[in-house]
């Protein structure tokens, strides 16, 4: 594992020992910590050519830096790495994982949003999508739900709350930190068509988008 | 290849797990290329230097991302990893495919409460979750390892040698038993 990585060399090579190492720890925990890091643990933010040579560095992999708030960083996939596999239909999930997915969603992060118990741009959520709402609400057979909400839930992409006798359920996962501002508007803009197709805002995210492709397209 | 494709191949690697393309196919810039033992495809998994790997997470002192073993998913791997990797001295990939029973029968030596209904919904459940991330990869009737076990570097190679050692294998006792 420590032969000599292009990718990793190209970038850092510049770099003074000290400022390959800040970068590089940076690296490992921005990538592989479950949650968001503090940015005490990352000297190489506080110093621009590090910080330069970091965010080229997870450019040339696919990701990019995420300000997850005042104090806490993380890292996601860039915007444009992720339209080009999504244009040429790359999708990890299965459409059993995505929908279950939607339905933790609507019922944790959608529905208290509507009725402004949190807050506009917030994907940590207090009110979990019990288990009896993704069954049986659902239309997904309760085995594959369950295979999916395991899975989803091992990739850190839900979180499972174990409460009282009514509060358990699950959860937006930390991975849902790591979606960029632009990821996690077009989320939002889905999850309205999703949960309330025929309300004014998701006519109006339609012309929107209508009036986009147009733009493109001249 | 140019560094647009080469972000994208690292993105495919970091959400879909490691990438399997026919044996053509150009290695992107700081990917290892694993070669399958029928050389007709290859895998495409990241080679991210140590000073940066998952690893430096125990140093600062951060949580590391470990898998619970509440569904008895990491003794699944265990009895997988006993079969498929008869000689630990070598490298676990690619390692040889071994029998579903065989599997099941470490499975019932590191799991002796459960009945062979249980299990075989522990192992049913445990290869599915496992072949997600490519850490084995299920056929009909026969199990192999799958590329990730190529990620060890040599310090977690040695730790999981010196668990495959306590991991009982039956079928290598009886062998021992009649030369």
């Amino acid at each position: 594992m420590t032969d000599p990585n292009p990718v990793f060399d190209a970038v850092l090579g510049e770099l003074t020992d000290r400022q390959r190492e800040h970068v590089e720890a940076a690296y490992a925990l921005l990538e592989h910590s479950r949650e968001p890091v503090h940015r005490q643990e990352l000297p190489a933010l506080r110093e621009p050519t590090s910080r330069d040579g970091l965010e080229r560095l997870l450019r040339r992999t696919g990701r990019v830096l995420v300000q997850v708030d005042d104090l806490r960083f993380t890292t996601g996939y860039d915007d444009a790495v992720a339209e080009e596999l999504t244009a040429r239909g790359w999708q990890p999930l299965s459409a059993v994982e995505r929908a279950v997915l939607v339905l933790v969603l609507v019922y944790s992060v959608a529905i208290p949003r509507s009725e402004e118990r949190l807050g506009q741009d917030s994907w940590t959520s207090t009110y979990p999508a019990t288990e009896q709402d993704i069954l049986r609400a659902g239309k997904v057979p309760p085995v594959a739900a369950r295979a999916a909400l395991s899975k989803l839930v091992s990739a850190g992409v839900l979180r499972r709350v174990r409460g009282g006798d009514t509060d358990g359920g699950y959860v937006p996962g930390p991975q849902l930190l790591r979606l960029t501002p632009a990821a996690r508007a077009r989320l939002q803009d889905q999850l309205i068509l999703a949960a309330a197709p025929d309300h004014p805002l998701a006519a109006a995210i339609r012309r929107r988008r209508d009036s986009t492709s147009k733009e493109n397209n001249r | 290849m140019n560094e647009r494709d080469t972000a994208l191949w690292w993105a495919k690697a970091r959400s879909g797990g490691p990438q399997q393309v026919s044996a053509g196919t150009a290695t992107p810039a700081g990917m290892r290329r694993l070669i399958e033992s029928d050389a007709r495809s290859v895998w495409f998994l990241p080679a991210v230097p140590s000073a940066a790997g998952p690893q430096v997470l125990a140093e600062y002192g951060q949580p590391a991302s470990t898998w619970p073993d509440t569904a008895g998913t990491l003794r699944v791997f265990a009895a997988c990893l006993r079969c498929c990797w008869p000689d630990p001295g070598t490298d676990p990939w690619p390692g040889r495919p071994a029998e579903l029973a065989h599997v099941d029968w470490v499975l019932e030596l590191l799991h002796p409460a459960r009945d062979r209904i249980s299990r075989q919904r522990l192992l049913t459940a445990g290869l599915r979750r496992l072949e997600t991330a490519r850490w084995v990869l299920p056929a009909s009737g026969t199990v192999r390892l799958g590329p990730r076990v190529a990620m060890w570097g040599p310090l977690e190679l040695s730790t999981v040698r010196e668990l495959w050692r306590l991991i009982p294998d039956p079928a290598a006792d009886e062998r021992r038993e009649q030369p």
